[in-house]
């Protein structure tokens, strides 16, 4: 546990901790010291002058002093270990989620991580303000005591000794009974918790549908049967619950019992079976404590286990020194990948040169996501390579390829604070007159204008007050703002509504101006100015070219610009002749077209 | 009509099923501190037995027995007490969850939508896992902590009064720097909370913000404002502290063994001194007294954990107390279909009105469109037909009865709707699509997996109808769209709202849905939300939205004759895509 507080808190914090050991077990040995001493004054005080015990307690009083003083110190440099605990473990911990892979990032981790942050530090931070006190104190005290038998009693001595590896052991099969329990406790506890959220989540549809009534039945089973799985569960664990305190208690049972039968057959005097005893008492105590908080160690050791397997996650290597790059081409060479087993791209090979504008469409799972992540380096390929300018993204340090590409993507996250703030993100030192440059040549000036507080106005929880549009235009101001060389543009799929569509492509025209710009396309604009056009079907590039050429080979791109055609001119068109309130279901006519809706614009 | 306010219940009410259970496992518990006491007291009798008169062998063996027997006593109550608080853990959880399942499945929909699920799964995970530890841990070992130093005091205050009151001096001075220290740090609790609710805040947008970190933030460094209240955090927590922090390690000193010691042996050294009591009579003193600073010290712990499961309990609660949607008394049944808004006024708080004095009437087997900028209100139009949230002032009725007084499985009988976000749950494909009809047969279920254009992509699923969404398959944004229009078309309700179902599908889905779409919408009354004008240029109805009133309606050819708020909508698009495809494709008037 000690080992693991370590490893967790770096080399930087060696030292504080060891200081910290250091006064704990001062405080504890003087504390042993304070109870064996105990042995001579009340051997004096039950003799035949209790005076004489009065130098006994003056030592004693000495003692106190010394251990006023460590255990006072100990407490608060346990406080502020604790402190500087909690914001270096964040540090570390964000420093690593930053370096991490794309991938990594699925809800499970997401989840972890947040815990992580939040209740599993302040556990750690509980260590070396309480916990760390109360470990040592049940090591060193047990040991001196039982230092201190042998001294007066070597027969009581052994039987200690006996008594503590007993403990030692309890202590380490009664934790991993109870650790299976709590293992299996969390998980039925989490399982149960995941289907009410779904359960919350899926409101609107299951009300909906009439099924809310239903629903709460089935989820009510489930809620059942984990109930029931959780009392299997603990009559299954609860021996190894109370184990230790029966170690415990047997121990000082053995003790009295010997002591009580060598006082009687005269090998002890009874004096000093009194204050062994006394002394055995002092044994057992820190050992059951240490029981009883037992949870909020196990918590806190779990945490520094999850905490030290986040620190020692994998992040994608890197070089020392970046590889020079030589313009902003991009080559995507015989790249294949996969997520997991699933493959994604099998050999893509393409071609973006400097200064052009490619655009990229194919149907939904082609991989088009995949290549933006790859070129800005989410992850890595599993064979073949990207390249920016000759150089491999894999040779070039993340500040080096970070200073040549900027993604804008479709889903734009915006952090809570103002417009103003998320634009400055993409250049944290440049001038307000940059700033606002950038935001009117996005065309986020128009935002601004429509929301109270105008470019101080808060976007709101990952920028909910903003419509989809309007984020885009903000994560191209930030693009515009870092001006690097690269652009990858995921475009939004979504429909925007007439002024968001229009202003959106002016801030993209803007953008593309004299940069090495990919885009995956879903505006036939977007496709008619692009300069080169890769169409990517299962994992390759089916056809290459510019939309006149592609038109004329009447293939895949062919076949996806008359369908965005079609989709285009799709009207939701009424004919009130045959409206009827209540009409048969539709189900029933099992060969309907849509028979209703004016055919779109056909080419 | 607001919905219906209930105050929220505290702790007490949530531990109230397993009350009994809890009560008997704290007597025990009592009990069993006690029996802890008795081993340690036995020895000092013991050792005033053998040191008063040491041939009382008989004597000697009945208290040793005495001793002896006590341990197993503790062991087999805390067992049973501590079998019987996990227990009544378990059924603490299963209440607490049911109820939060029953407020759920009866709250404003609009309230889910407002507030998101990441409170709800905080609230049963982290706040129900507080009140666990509470009720299976702290409880029972709470009243052992405050048991033991009772028995004990007993104890020796019936071997002698004096040396007690001596003790007790270290005693009442470590409590009572202890309450201290507590309510020192009660009152500068909140900073120390918004602090760490902030940094939890920060990591959530971290994380969500992931690209975009990497992608603008300073390489391998963690997000700015994460790393800030992280900093902002620790100082936090250092001032939180630093107001009490030497009290406590005051109190901690008071309460060591050490001083206990010390306290014993100066004090009874005095009173043997001066002849008060005998020296064997200090024994029980040091074998019992100086067990008193163990649970003492473990009393910060408990008191703690019962801190924080309370402020759980609160949440809880809070999210117990949501006011729910309120249910007519005597619902009655609309006998036609049409669709009426009246006066409709909806704010979400006095300073944010989304809507006023929206008139409207949706036909029977009418099409009507709601268009708009963004923040017009659209939306909020939409969701106040299928009753996510009911108006703050004005009607919406059916067939001339409030939707209020619709009794919900009718209502939603009668409206169906498909939202920007396909919706599906983590079950099979079929149980999906036959949501609203269980009973459906997979004819029916393929037939309109058929007509929403989704049935081939099903059947390439690994377990076709029988795939577990999430687990066996992974449908893009524009399947899950098709998924839910089929569920949509099996449920067959007259009133269909259409909420931009096609904002999240890929271009090559996006015909698909808009066909399913349309077979979707034929012959029944719609209400849909549009951003793409030229889509809805052919339906019955437009309404212009504007700041949440409604600024024209009418047909299109109307709308563009007015020549207001439409019309400058209408030629904003047409420079945009629209006249792209109108130039490049054979043009058709409309």
């Amino acid at each position: 546990m000690i080992r693991r507080l370590f490893t967790a808190l770096g080399r930087e914090h060696d030292r504080a901790l060891r200081t910290l050991l250091a006064l704990l077990c001062s405080a504890a040995l003087l504390q042993g010291f304070a109870f064996v001493l105990l042995v001579p004054a009340l051997r004096e005080l039950l003799g035949e002058q209790p005076e004489g015990a009065w130098p006994w307690v003056a030592a004693q009083a000495v003692l106190w002093l010394g251990f006023a003083a460590v255990s006072y110190s100990a407490t608060l440099a346990g406080f502020r270990t604790g402190a500087n605990l909690s914001k270096d473990l964040h540090h570390r911990i964000g420093d690593k989620v930053a370096q991490l892979p794309l991938s990594w990032f699925n809800s499970d981790h997401v989840g972890t991580l947040t815990r992580l942050t939040s209740q599993r530090v302040i556990d750690i931070m509980g260590v070396p303000a309480h916990l760390l006190r109360q470990l040592v104190d049940s090591a060193v005290t047990p040991l001196v005591v039982v230092a201190a038998m042998f001294l007066f009693d070597p027969r009581l001595g052994v039987a200690m000794t006996i008594a503590a590896v007993t403990a030692a052991v309890t202590y380490r099969v009664a934790g991993r009974s109870r650790q299976t329990v709590d293992e299996e406790s969390d998980r039925v506890h989490a399982e149960a918790a995941g289907r009410i959220v779904e359960f919350a989540r899926a409101q609107p549809v299951l009300r909906a549908f009439g099924r809310t009534v239903d629903g709460h039945a089935e989820l009510d089973a489930a809620l059942t049967a984990q109930h029931r799985a959780g009392r299997r569960m603990l009559r299954a664990g609860l021996p190894g619950i109370v184990g230790l305190g029966f170690v415990a208690q047997a121990a000082f049972i053995a003790l009295l019992a010997m002591g009580t039968h060598f006082v009687i057959d005269n090998s002890l005097g009874a004096v000093e079976m009194i204050v062994l005893l006394v002394l055995g008492a002092r044994f057992v105590e820190p050992v059951m404590l240490t029981a009883e908080l037992g949870g909020a160690l196990r918590a806190a050791e779990n945490a520094l286990i999850e905490i030290n397997a986040l620190l020692d996650t994998k992040t994608l290597p890197e070089p020392e020194v970046s590889q020079q790059v030589y313009g902003a081409d991009i080559d995507v060479d015989d790249v294949h990948f996969g997520y997991d087993d699933v493959p994604v791209l099998r050999g893509l090979a393409m071609r973006m040169p400097h200064g052009r504008m490619t655009a990229l469409v194919g149907p939904s799972g082609a991989g088009k996501t995949t290549v933006i992540k790859l070129i800005a380096r989410f992850f890595d390929t599993d064979s073949g390579a990207v390249r920016i300018g000759g150089a491999d993204v894999r040779e070039l340090r993340t500040e080096d390829l970070t200073s040549i590409v900027s993604v804008v993507f479709q889903d734009v996250y915006l952090f809570d604070g103002s417009i103003i703030d998320n634009i400055r993100v993409g250049k944290p030192d440049a001038t307000d007159t940059e700033v606002y440059e950038a935001a009117r040549t996005a065309r986020v000036d128009d935002i601004a204008e429509r929301l109270p507080g105008g470019w101080d106005a808060p976007v709101g929880e990952g920028g909910g007050r903003l419509s989809g549009g309007e984020r885009q235009r903000i994560s191209i101001a930030r693009a515009l703002l870092k001006n690097t060389p690269v652009v990858l543009f995921d475009e939004p799929t979504a429909a925007l509504d007439a002024e968001n569509e229009y202003a959106l492509r002016q801030a993209m025209t803007a953008l593309a101006r004299d940069r090495t710009v990919l885009v995956i396309a879903h505006r036939l604009h977007t496709l008619q100015e692009a300069d080169h056009i890769v169409v990517l079907d299962d994992g390759r590039a089916v056809e290459q070219g510019s939309h006149d050429a592609l038109m004329a080979l009447d293939g895949h791109y062919a076949e996806y610009w008359r369908a965005r055609r079609r989709a285009f001119g799709w009207r939701l068109a009424s004919d009130t002749a045959d409206a009827v309130a209540m009409r048969p279901p539709v189900l029933d006519q099992t060969d309907t077209q849509p028979a209703r809706v004016t055919p779109g614009h056909a080419g | 009509m607001r919905p219906e306010e209930t105050p929220a219940p505290g702790l007490r009410e949530l531990l109230h099923p397993a009350r009994r259970r809890l009560t008997t496992a704290i007597c025990l518990q009592a009990i069993a501190a006690v029996m802890a006491v008795v081993p340690l007291a036995a020895v000092a009798e013991l050792a005033r037995t053998l040191l008063t008169d040491p041939v009382v062998q008989a004597r000697a063996w009945t208290v040793a027995a005495v001793a002896a027997a006590a341990p197993v006593a503790w062991l087999v109550l805390s067992t049973i007490a501590g079998g019987l608080a996990h227990y009544a853990d378990l059924d603490v959880q299963l209440s607490v969850r049911r109820q939060l399942i029953d407020r759920l499945g009866r709250v404003p929909l609009g309230w889910f939508t407002n507030r998101g699920t990441g409170g709800i799964g905080k609230a049963v995970q982290h706040d129900v896992d507080a009140m666990h530890h509470m009720v299976a841990h702290a409880l029972p070992n709470l009243t052992s902590s405050v048991i033991t130093p009772l028995a004990t005091l007993a104890y020796l205050f019936w071997v002698d009064w004096l040396m007690t009151l001596v003790l007790l001096i270290p005693v009442a001075i470590g409590v009572g720097l202890f309450v201290r220290a507590g309510m020192t740090m009660e009152s500068h609790t909140s900073a120390f909370d918004e602090a760490q609710r902030r940094l939890s805040d920060k990591i959530v947008e971290f994380v969500e913000g992931i690209a975009v970190v990497k992608m603008f933030s300073e390489a391998k460094r963690a997000h700015r404002q994460y790393a800030t209240a992280a900093d902002a955090f620790a100082t936090s927590f250092l001032s939180w502290v630093s107001h009490a922090f030497r009290t406590s390690a005051v109190s901690e000193l008071a309460l060591s063994p050490v001083t206990m010691l010390l306290t014993i042996l100066i004090g009874g050294m005095t009173l043997v001194s001066n002849g008060h009591f005998a020296a064997v009579d200090l024994l029980p003193f040091a074998v019992v007294g100086l067990g008193l600073s163990g649970p003492l010290q473990a009393l910060h712990y408990y008191s703690h954990d019962i801190e924080n499961a309370g402020a759980a309990a609160t949440r809880v609660g809070r999210l117990l107390a949501t006011p729910v949607l309120p249910l007519p008394t005597h619902p009655r049944r609309p006998e036609s279909l049409t669709v009426q808004l009246s006066g409709v006024a909806y704010a979400y708080d006095d300073n944010r009105t989304v809507l006023n004095g929206i008139d409207l009437t949706l036909k029977p087997g009418t099409i009507t469109a709601v268009v708009g900028p963004s923040g017009s209100g659209k939306s909020t139009v939409a969701k106040l037909l299928p009753r996510f949230f009911d108006p703050t002032a004005g009607t919406v009725t059916i067939g001339g009865v409030d939707l209020r007084d619709i009794a919900p499985v009718d209502l939603y009988r009668m409206v169906s709707f498909v939202l920007q976000d396909a919706q599906l749950l983590d079950s099979t494909v079929r149980n999906n699509i036959r949501l609203a009809k269980p009973e459906a047969d997979d004819d029916t279920v393929r037939r309109a997996a058929q007509a929403a254009a989704v049935h081939d992509r099903i059947e390439a699923a690994p377990h076709g109808y029988d795939s577990v969404i999430g687990t066996d398959v992974r449908f893009s944004g524009g399947e899950a769209q098709r998924i839910c229009i089929a569920r949509a078309l099996l449920a067959d309700a007259p009133i269909v709202v259409l909420d931009e179902a096609t904002a999240h599908a890929d271009a090559e889905s996006e015909a698909l849905i808009q066909d399913s779409l349309s077979l979707l919408a034929a012959g029944r009354t719609v209400l849909v939300v549009a951003h793409r004008l030229a889509s809805i240029v052919g339906v019955d109805h437009i309404v212009v939205l504007d700041e949440g009133r409604v600024a024209e309606q009418g047909a299109h050819a109307e709308l563009l004759t007015a020549n207001g708020r439409y019309a400058d909508m209408w030629r904003l698009q047409e420079q945009s895509d629209t006249s792209l495809v109108a130039a490049n494709i054979t043009k058709e008037a409309p």
